[in-house]
């Protein structure tokens, strides 16, 4: 067991979670979302409550229990007034141990997620974001949704909801992390009492091999009439952040789109009006995860926007410069304070570290490596990670799209045309 | 330019806040918390889309996109450039009864900050290729928040139905032949009469002196002219007196039931009912529409509701969706035997008391950080003129008995107050109607 704990007594609140390595990718085949499921299977009821009693409990306390279920981790967060604390920890820690994994409860459950599943379609952003993802990691763990399919989330049985929690939810593999108004002795008693019942088990192994970069330029239209916009996502693999290239990426990133003066918003939003927003992200995980820009113009504009970004991702290496590097850095290093200005966040650093499986001195270090870059770097980095032209395109908007689109992506080597409605 | 400090308020358990307001009216609220070397400076205008007039729609939130252009002294794009490098985020948001901007700097940028926010307080230029730029980008959020967003959309169909006179009728984001007929004089008009200094709070939260930073405010603020800014709006809003209904078709897959209910202003007597009856009824997976509509019938996949936060009575909104294959009309059924038996026998004391508990756990969770805390202040004394409104409003809550809340449901929840929406999958049939209505 890890016990991660981070005081703070500004406000009477205390936040707690237990975080499991266990996810989306070890679900057995078949089974798609069983890991969510198993999550949310905790607040519907345990040995002395029914799902209702547990709801009215947690209200009566102030208090939220959350669950987050990735692809390699899973963690059930409890955030409570802090004069309800020990009720909250007594009711989380008989969630954990001792769910109740009723029937009637796992059925309600699967109908709600699979209405879920369909309300999730009226979101553009997300539809093109689960298509990049799908495409780019293709049969990788990382390229699946966490919330699962119709057909699996409905295929689950009860006692495949308890195989996972039994083998999952243990105390070797447990990571115990406390934020709030409480001392270091009570955080230590709230700990041990969170995990007391669970069974000793052992520490679950990572088995998550590393994705394939894409062959070729590659568009996914998710086709749905009637759009307005078109949402646009363009992705390739980003960095470990153990590379020893990640903080120049970082910075590379930052430079490109990470703030409002980064060039992706100049040129799409400052400069034609084209997209309400323009950024790109480098996400984070223990394998070489994302690298992707994200833009939404009017559907009129969506090939010459295509076009630019794609020309502007060609030249990234080249056009940035001292001024670019320059501004990137200091601007990470003046907002750092943010990453760390309550007992949230420098929790969920300490978090992170542990769950990604990084140095202890990791973000103690970081600004030192971000004030180490130096232009050449930046430049390697986006050389060595960013090939433009290993890319997945992932638009939302009608199929009649799909032939501007077509031409605004020149050695473009498949098209593939999916509905919207497809899980 | 000199400054008077009013007075030292309770913020909560464990904090306060200073008052100080300049001679030219400008008022100054201060949250100092040294926990962590960041602070957030905020700017709050008493202007939001409720001022704008038929025909000129989206200015106040158009305007809102200019205030990040070019000053007298600074160039297009160095606000952004010059803040960003110093850390600082900025952005700014525009609702119904406000305009906000928003700088979370790390505390050695205060004076950096104070500066520009002053510059463009009284020396923002306003020119024809900016506009234009910046009207193409609000068309395009206007295009992602709304024409593409089947929620956004709803909202805009039942205020046009629930309103007919009142400034809270139309969008914040404008109708779009109104956000591309809005002219420079337009916009030179509005900041003359908007954007002066008493007609504004700052609201710094975080690791200053409180002194010290009313004296930083004095001198970046303190020799400009009070304006004048234009009286309250005049349109008021007729009691309802019948229930309106209409069936729209909509491009989404899921159906839902929207219904608008005029609740009381904010700062009424009978709001705080409102807000406990709301979250007694929506608040969480224990409320009375989650178990009964999500759980026992399984009718509906989400409920939502908001008890509205305005200066003037405005909508208390509810949403139901549907799950596929369900018959609207049961679900409105089901939807309406909860309103009814909330508005037929009294509350349990212990449903009052989870009430409660949940509103305090999520007014703590609002002041967590400094932003989230200096836009909980500004808010408050921007819509009620009171900024530790919050926390008082919790003992009132816990005041509250289960009659209160009953006589607060017979007349809040009466349908004749309510305008109601059908939304059904289909192609869309509303807006362009809607705006020809308007122009």
């Amino acid at each position: 067991m890890t016990v991660l704990f981070e005081p703070g007594r500004e406000l009477p609140l205390v936040r707690f979670g237990v975080s499991f390595r266990v996810g989306r990718v070890d679900e057995p085949a078949g089974r798609d979302g069983l890991a969510r499921l198993t999550a949310r299977m905790l607040r519907r009821g345990s040995r002395t409550r029914d799902a209702e009693a547990v709801e009215n409990t947690l209200d009566r306390l102030g208090a939220e229990l959350s669950a987050r279920v990735g692809i390699g981790a899973t963690t059930i967060r409890c955030e409570t007034l802090s004069r309800s604390l020990d009720e909250a920890v007594a009711l989380v820690a008989e969630l954990l141990a001792e769910p109740r994994h009723a029937v009637d409860e796992l059925g309600r459950l699967q109908r709600q997620t699979v209405a879920e599943i369909v309300r999730d379609r009226d979101d553009d952003a997300g539809l093109a974001s689960r298509a990049l993802r799908r495409h780019l990691f293709a049969d990788h763990p990382h390229g699946q949704r966490v919330a699962g399919t119709r057909a699996g989330v409905g295929a689950i049985e009860r006692d495949e909801v308890a195989a996972f929690h039994r083998a999952g939810y243990v105390r070797a593999d447990a990571i115990v992390a406390i934020a709030g108004d409480l001392s270091d002795e009570a955080a230590a008693q709230v700990a041990e009492r969170l995990i007391a019942g669970l069974p000793e088990g052992a520490p679950h192994p990572y088995a998550i091999g590393e994705p394939t970069a894409p062959t070729g330029r590659r568009l996914v239209v998710v086709d749905k009439a009637d759009r307005a916009q078109t949402q646009l996502a363009v992705g390739t693999l980003g960095t470990h952040p153990k590379d020893a290239d990640h903080v120049a990426l970082t910075v590379a990133n930052c430079a490109f789109g990470g703030t409002f003066s980064s060039t992706l918003m100049q040129a799409i939003r400052v400069d034609r009006g084209w997209s309400y927003g323009a950024s790109s992200s480098l996400t984070t995980a223990r394998i070489r995860e994302l690298f992707a820009m994200w833009t939404a113009p009017a559907a009129e504009d969506a090939a010459a926007c295509l076009a630019l970004e794609l020309e502007l991702l060609a030249r990234l290496a080249e056009d940035l410069d001292d001024r670019a590097v320059s501004f990137a850095k200091n601007h990470i290093r003046a907002a750092w304070p943010f990453e760390i200005d309550t007992p949230e966040k420098r929790l969920a650093q300490r978090l992170d570290r542990v769950l990604l499986d990084l140095p202890d001195d990791y973000h103690a270090n970081y600004l030192d490596r971000v004030a180490a870059v130096t232009l050449a770097d930046a430049r390697a980095a986006v050389r060595a990670r960013i090939d433009p032209a290993r890319l997945w395109i992932a638009a939302v908007g009608d199929e009649s799209l799909r032939a501007s689109l077509e031409v605004a992506v020149p050695d473009l080597v498949e098209t593939i045309v999916l509905p919207y409605d497809a899980d | 330019m000199s400054f008077a400090h009013l007075g030292t308020l309770a913020f909560g358990p464990r904090m306060r806040i200073e008052r100080y307001r300049l001679d030219n009216g400008l008022m100054l609220l201060v949250q100092p918390d040294r926990s962590a070397p960041v602070a957030s400076f905020q700017t709050w205008f008493r202007v939001g889309s409720r001022h704008e007039r038929p025909g000129k729609t989206g200015i106040a939130h158009l305007f809102e996109h200019l205030m990040f252009g070019a000053t007298k002294t600074r160039p297009h794009g160095e606000l952004d450039r010059v803040l960003e490098e110093a850390g600082v985020d900025n952005n700014a948001a525009t609702y119904l009864d406000w305009t906000f901007y928003v700088d979370s700097l790390p505390s050695e940028a205060l004076e950096l900050v104070a500066t520009l926010e002053s510059d463009r307080m009284e020396n923002l230029l306003l020119e024809e290729g900016p506009l234009e730029r910046e009207r193409e980008v609000v068309l395009n959020e206007r295009r992602e928040t709304v024409d593409d967003d089947v929620d956004g959309a709803i909202s805009e169909a039942l205020s046009l139905r629930a309103f007919e006179r009142h400034g809270y009728r139309h969008p914040t984001i404008g109708f779009a032949d109104d956000i591309a007929g809005l002219t420079l004089a337009d916009c030179q008009a509005f900041y003359a009469n908007h954007y002066a200094p008493n007609n504004a709070t700052i609201v710094i939260a975080g690791d200053v002196d409180p002194d010290a930073a009313a004296r930083l405010v004095a001198r970046r603020y303190g020799h400009m002219a009070p304006g004048q800014p234009p009286p309250e709006d005049d349109r008021r809003e007729p009691e309802p007196q019948a229930e309106r209904r209409e069936r729209l078709e909509m491009p989404t897959d899921s159906a839902q039931l929207v219904v608008g209910y005029r609740a009381p202003a904010m700062a009424a007597a009978d709001h705080p009912a409102v807000v406990v009856l709301s979250e007694i009824l929506f608040g969480g997976r224990g409320s009375r529409m989650h178990r009964r509509l999500v759980e026992e019938l399984e009718l509906a996949s989400e409920v939502d509701a908001y008890a509205g936060f305005f200066r003037d009575p405005c909508l208390w909104e509810m949403q139901a969706v549907a799950r596929e294959e369900v018959d609207l009309e049961a679900l409105a059924a089901a939807f309406d035997a909860v309103v009814a038996e909330v508005r037929r026998a009294p509350v349990s004391a212990a449903e009052l008391e989870r009430a409660c508990a949940r509103i305090e756990l999520s007014t703590l969770q609002g002041i967590v950080g400094v932003t989230g805390r200096a836009e909980q202040i500004g808010f408050c004394e921007t819509v009620v003129g009171d900024p530790a409104v919050f926390f008082e409003r919790l003992d009132r809550y816990r005041a509250l008995s289960p009659p209160d809340l009953l006589e607060a449901a017979e007349r809040y929840l009466a349908p004749e107050r309510r305008t109601v929406l059908e939304i059904l999958p289909g192609e869309e049939d509303l807006d362009a109607e809607d705006e020809e209505d308007d122009a």
